[in-house]
């Protein structure tokens, strides 16, 4: 992989079947709003040597109308919320914070965890960010730093810790320490 | 690259080898690492389909609700 700047990096790895469904969820996705993937598929796009089952992802705030569009379109495209099926209860999940997955039809693993970016320190992602470039597109994530920190001073899970060890070790001399530092006072206070 | 160094206990051991594989990933081709890493991933997704859960039984583990 190429290090290209703190905001891009180009990924010359072989996509397997989740990097696939990955590109075709977000090609859906960022059709109708801005979006910034979070959390341990950052991790396994970089080689991590573990499984998911969900991907997480932080859109931005949408209104019904916009919303009910992209529901549709995912729909159409194979994809079916597995926490509801009108749209109005969609809606209420998403505006009061929680998640919600969508998967491909009739399955439910693995499936994208969507969630509006409601609070500031979520919204941040969509600023500090990396475009991954792949073989088959490019990848919105949220910043290498801002993963490390989330991960190993707020999430703090053993699985989480060691996806914070990896990302530190895999691009340990590109990383700006102050960055981790100035989230990891962030994190605390919360 | 260096070489393997076992944990004394698993905590240890599962860093251990995080550690080395971000070397080895560090160090080596995407091409290469990326092939090892999706004989892992493929096969999940091919469990996934080969024994589904329903919505209903995926919320529960998760304790989320399910409005299906």
């Amino acid at each position: 992989m190429q290090f290209v700047n703190p905001n891009k990096v180009l990924l010359e790895r072989e996509m397997n079947e989740l990097d696939k469904l990955v590109i075709d969820f977000i090609s859906i996705l960022k059709k109708h709003v801005d979006y910034v993937i979070i959390s341990g598929y950052v991790s396994l796009l970089f080689g991590r040597s573990r499984t998911t089952e969900d991907v997480d992802v932080f859109i931005k705030e949408l209104t019904d109308k916009h919303l009910a569009e992209l529901y549709e379109n995912l729909t159409e495209k194979g994809y079916w919320c597995i926490n509801a099926e009108e749209l109005q209860t969609i809606s209420e999940y998403l505006n009061s914070g929680s998640a919600v997955r969508f998967a491909k039809i009739n399955s439910t693993i693995p499936n994208f965890e969507v969630k509006f970016a409601l609070k500031q320190l979520d919204l941040e992602a969509f600023k500090d960010f990396v475009v991954v470039e792949t073989r088959l597109g490019q990848l919105k994530i949220s910043s290498l730093e801002r993963q490390i920190a989330y991960k190993r001073f707020y999430l703090k899970s053993p699985k989480d810790t060691e996806d914070a060890e990896f990302i530190e070790n895999l691009f340990k001399d590109k990383l700006n320490k102050d960055k981790i530092n100035k989230y990891k006072i962030l994190l605390k206070s919360i | 690259m260096n070489f393997l160094k076992p944990g004394k206990d698993n905590t240890e051991d599962r860093l251990n080898f995080v550690r080395y594989w971000a070397e080895y990933c560090r160090t080596h081709t995407d091409e290469d690492w990326s092939r090892q890493q999706n004989i892992l991933i493929n096969a999940m997704m091919h469990n996934a389909k080969t024994f589904p859960l329903s919505p209903k039984e995926y919320l529960k583990l998760k304790k989320e609700p399910c409005n299906r």
